[in-house]
């Protein structure tokens, strides 16, 4: 089956490039949407900016550090409760933004005063907080403001604070995986190697990729704990600022998300000669062999299988019960990138959930290339879909369940469509054997929501069965 | 004693109360029946307001995005105005309004974003002959103003861009309520009909609370049309019920038109609405309902069982909107609730010379202080530090935590208020409003009252 034109797109036929259905017996070698190309304008595209890829989902995620957000003020209210990722000191990360609160003036002037007082503001008003992330926005860049002076002279007036500077403005590359890259790049090159480590184990990894969505990364640690492994440093979640600067003492880099964080692994390995390890965090069979391969790597296999045999025994027999209802679901997944290659399988193997259609905003070719080989056929993948190609695709394969965003979850709540979030979750976490068995009730429940029928249920009509049967 | 009007300190900001300009924009935008905006700038300029809109309503809005990359930031994004405006038009049949947005990227740029859409309409008139689409560009850098402006501009830009022609006399009121909710929008429909006065509310936001159907079909979109834009210029008069948001379209009717304006205090509270109410029946020559007075008199009969018992003597910090947050300290001096602390979040150098303002300065008796250019730290600081005490706070979900953080009952009041379910749909205005408003400020000090075992017992008999 070639790519394929939806009826929506005849005026936008380029857009067939980045629709693919696969048949059986074909794959990801015969036909590769397009992807991490620039969206068409007026499209009503996902995609976010790469100024929220750094602030918003990585930086963002510290606990211990100030995100100065040098620009107009909506950069900074934008990206500011819109995430679920707590941390164990109270959740500081999420309760402040900060910004220079750019004005006109500073845009004609120059914004370099501005941004310098406003962090040492910043320090002053929360004398606790030694660490600060500095971010361009758009017209900060386009006027050219040198933040990277500013921080280097506060750092020079006050020795006890640490200043990272991340330049990529919103208009950065095609989506948020720009920012991604740039604050990657940025932090390897810049801080990682500043901060020695205690080492307490003679087991130490970076776990990276990971932001504690829903507490992701303090269920994941309860393993490592199990296991007698040390976690030098959290990419980013639930993570300090230092630790990050620690990372080139880790012996080995496990990455879960490589999309937003497979940068920085590469150049650990690049830079320090930290062996790279990809795990999928998600599912019991992945969570599994992502346990085994970590182990086997320090050489600690019965500790792993020991974990993996007293989880499975705690777990399964609930991820069961939800396999057995939620058996033969057609679920479609509309989120970033890896989550589709992530889940596609796993939903299938774990609950035996059929993925009908997945929409990546950010994905890059190898995201694409790993979805395909993963996913079945006579199901539709898309990259940077739309709002008129969602409509479209939900009528030709009719999908039970969608996870994707709040937003879109609004949506295809007036068709009938329950949504889970697929970014923050509903009750997670998701990652591990306990959260997978959070995602399959939270699936579960979705579906068996009563007032799906209810809504689908015509009461005018006198069709008295049907209403009886609806309100049952 | 008395009341202290200055202005935040500090260059930064820490936890803003105000989005930026094009957001403002964004929410009048999607007031429009058949309009989708697109805004030029980079796509998180949309994406997140669109996810800020999801987040308080509980609903999806459609809102387009030049997606501005760095060519166009070195080069200019011309051909990304026409491209967007030409995808939109050509996939959505039905579409009739395009605002288009500015943001701070493309004003620092400095694209042509007119001249740009005059081509997009010569290719749309080619390819669409006997379709009319407004297309006009709304100018709201980022870097200026805030939300509050940034919605202002938009209404304005509409009603240039549309209301041009001088329509025959409709007999009809045009009611310009400013940022407010689906039930403020219901209440005013109310009154209207209660009194047997036609008229329209701009933007008529009703639908923003939209059902979910047998048949599957979606709703949520503004209902105002073209053709209502177009007869407000006949309209009777014109009535804008908040000074920072919706003054300059009323102006603009009366000054290109001759629909007379008239300022009011925005209807927050008993009186400010019995004010409302007297200006409708002085302008429509028909006398207040007997029903109005008797939803007044509910109003003030459930008010008066809070008031002295529960509200007296309570210290209110109060953030938001400008006409939201002043007519809100009109509402608390009525109930016996002290608003010590008023927070306005941008740099409008008009609030400080705010005839409710200096009236308010006028007659407290107590210590008041009215914050410009504010942020949430204002708050947050004066709570932690000690040096001033309140016992409840009135503002919107992003100083939630000022309240979870120090204990203090908070009511959730404005926009936007998404860690509270449904509130879109009461009205905030009216004297219904009032009602609703101080019932849930009541029962959020008798959930603290019981959470903090002070006096609970005092409801037992209550």
């Amino acid at each position: 089956m070639p790519m394929v034109l939806l009826e929506c797109d005849k005026d936008i036929p380029e857009r067939s490039k980045h629709i693919y259905l696969k048949v059986e017996g074909e794959d990801q070698r015969d036909f590769l949407p397009i992807s991490n190309a620039a969206t068409i304008p007026g499209t009503l595209s996902e995609r976010g900016c790469a100024f929220c890829g750094a602030k918003l989902v990585i930086g963002g995620v510290l606990k211990d550090t100030i995100q100065m957000i040098h620009g107009p003020i909506g950069c900074a209210y934008d990206t500011w409760h819109t995430k679920r990722y707590p941390t164990d000191n109270g959740h500081f990360n999420m309760k402040y933004v900060w910004s220079t609160d750019m004005k006109e003036s500073h845009i004609v002037f120059g914004g370099e005063k501005r941004l310098e007082k406003s962090i040492n503001e910043a320090f002053d008003e929360m004398p606790d907080i030694k660490r600060m992330f500095v971010y361009t926005t758009c017209p900060t860049a386009l006027i050219g403001d040198d933040i990277k002076a500013v921080a280097k002279k506060v750092m020079q007036e006050r020795p006890d604070v640490d200043i990272f500077c991340c330049e990529c403005p919103g208009f950065a590359g095609v989506s948020q995986s720009k920012g991604h890259h740039v604050l990657n790049i940025n932090w390897i090159n810049e801080k990682v190697g500043t901060v020695e480590p205690e080492i307490t184990s003679e087991y130490t990894m970076n776990f990276i990729g990971d932001f504690n969505i829903q507490g992701d990364t303090q269920l994941l640690d309860q393993y490592w704990k199990r296991l007698g492994i040390q976690v030098v440093a959290h990419f980013t979640g639930n993570g300090t600022y230092d630790d990050l600067r620690a990372m080139h003492k880790a012996q080995l880099n496990v990455v879960n998300c490589a999309r937003s964080s497979g940068y920085i692994a590469n150049e650990l390995k690049k830079q320090y000669g930290i062996p790279r390890l990809d795990i999928d965090s998600w599912g019991f069979s992945y969570m599994a062999e992502g346990i085994r391969k970590i182990c086997s790597f320090f050489g600690i296999e019965e500790r792993g299988e020991k974990l993996i045999a007293e989880e499975y025994a705690k777990w399964k027999p609930q991820l069961d019960w939800y396999k057995e209802r939620l058996q033969g679901t057609k679920m479609a997944i509309w989120t970033g990138g890896p989550r589709l290659w992530h889940w596609t399988k796993s939903v299938e193997d774990d609950l035996g959930v059929q993925v009908v259609a997945m929409s990546s905003k950010f994905g890059h070719q190898e995201d694409v290339e790993k979805v395909i080989a993963r996913g079945g056929a006579g199901t539709y993948y898309i990259d940077d879909g739309n709002e008129l190609e969602f409509f479209e695709i939900i009528d030709l394969v009719k999908p039970e369940v969608i996870f994707t965003g709040p937003r879109v979850g609004e949506l295809v709540k007036k068709l009938h469509i329950p949504y889970v979030n697929g970014h923050g979750y509903h009750n997670g976490p998701y990652m591990g054997f306990e959260g997978f068995v959070n995602l399959a009730r939270d699936m579960y429940n979705a579906k068996a929501n009563p007032l799906l029928k209810l809504a689908a249920t015509d009461i005018r009509g006198g069709n008295k069965a049907a209403l009886k049967e609806a309100a049952e | 004693m008395g009341c202290e009007i200055t202005t935040r300190e500090r260059a930064g900001v820490i936890n803003p109360m105000y989005d930026c300009q094009p957001a403002g924009a964004q929410y009048a935008g999607i007031g429009l029946k058949d309009s989708i905006p697109l805004v030029h700038g980079g796509q998180g300029c949309s994406m997140f307001v669109r996810l800020l809109f999801a987040q308080h309503f509980k609903e999806n809005f459609d809102v387009a995005s030049t997606s501005l990359h760095e060519d166009s930031a070195v080069f200019g994004g011309h051909m990304r105005i026409q491209e967007g405006i030409l995808t939109l038009v050509r996939r959505y049949p039905q579409l009739r309004i395009i605002p288009v947005i500015t943001t701070c990227s493309t004003e620092v740029i400095g694209d042509d974003v007119e001249g740009n859409i005059k081509y997009a309409l010569d290719q749309i008139a080619k390819e669409f002959p006997g379709r009319e689409v407004n297309v006009f560009a709304v100018h709201t850098p980022s870097f200026k103003s805030s939300q509050v402006g940034g919605y202002s501009e938009c209404v304005l830009s509409t009603w240039k861009a549309i209301a041009k022609e001088k329509a025959p006399a409709t007999g009809k009121l045009n009611i310009f309520p400013g940022w407010v909710n689906p039930g403020d929008v219901v209440l005013l429909k109310h009154y209207l009909k209660e009194f047997g006065v036609q008229g329209d509310i701009f933007m008529d936001t009703e639908d923003f609370d939209s059902p979910m159907l047998p048949d599957k079909s979606i709703h949520t979109h503004g209902r105002t049309t073209v053709e209502d834009i177009k007869a407000s210029t006949g309209a009777l008069a014109s009535l804008s019920l908040a000074r920072y948001e919706a003054a300059s379209t009323v102006d603009f009717l009366k000054n290109t038109h001759g629909v007379p304006g008239h300022q009011i205090a925005a209807p927050y509270g008993i009186a400010n609405t019995d004010a409302m109410l007297q200006k409708i029946s002085e302008i429509t020559g028909k006398p207040i309902p007997d029903s109005l007075v008797h939803e007044r008199g509910v109003a003030i009969d459930a008010l008066q069982d809070l008031a002295h018992m529960f509200f007296a003597n309570k210290k209110v910090a109060i953030f938001g909107h400008p006409d939201l947050v002043i007519g809100l300290a009109d509402f608390c001096t009525e109930v016996e609730l002290e608003p010590t602390l008023l927070l306005l979040g941008d740099d409008n150098t008009r609030y400080k010379k705010d005839p409710r303002l200096l009236a308010m300065k006028e007659k407290v008796p107590y210590d008041m202080e009215v914050v410009c250019n504010a942020d949430l730290w204002e708050l947050e600081k004066r709570v932690k530090d000690g040096s001033k005490k309140y016992d409840l706070i009135l503002g919107h979900s992003k100083g939630r935590y000022v309240a979870i953080d120090a204990n203090i009952p908070m009511a959730r009041v404005g926009f936007p208020t998404f860690d509270r379910a449904g509130l879109y749909r009461h009205p905030t205005m009216g004297y219904r409003g009032a009602m609703l408003l101080g019932e849930q400020i009541a029962n959020a000090m008798f959930t603290h009252m019981e959470y903090t075992r002070d006096r609970e017992w005092l409801l037992n008999t209550w």
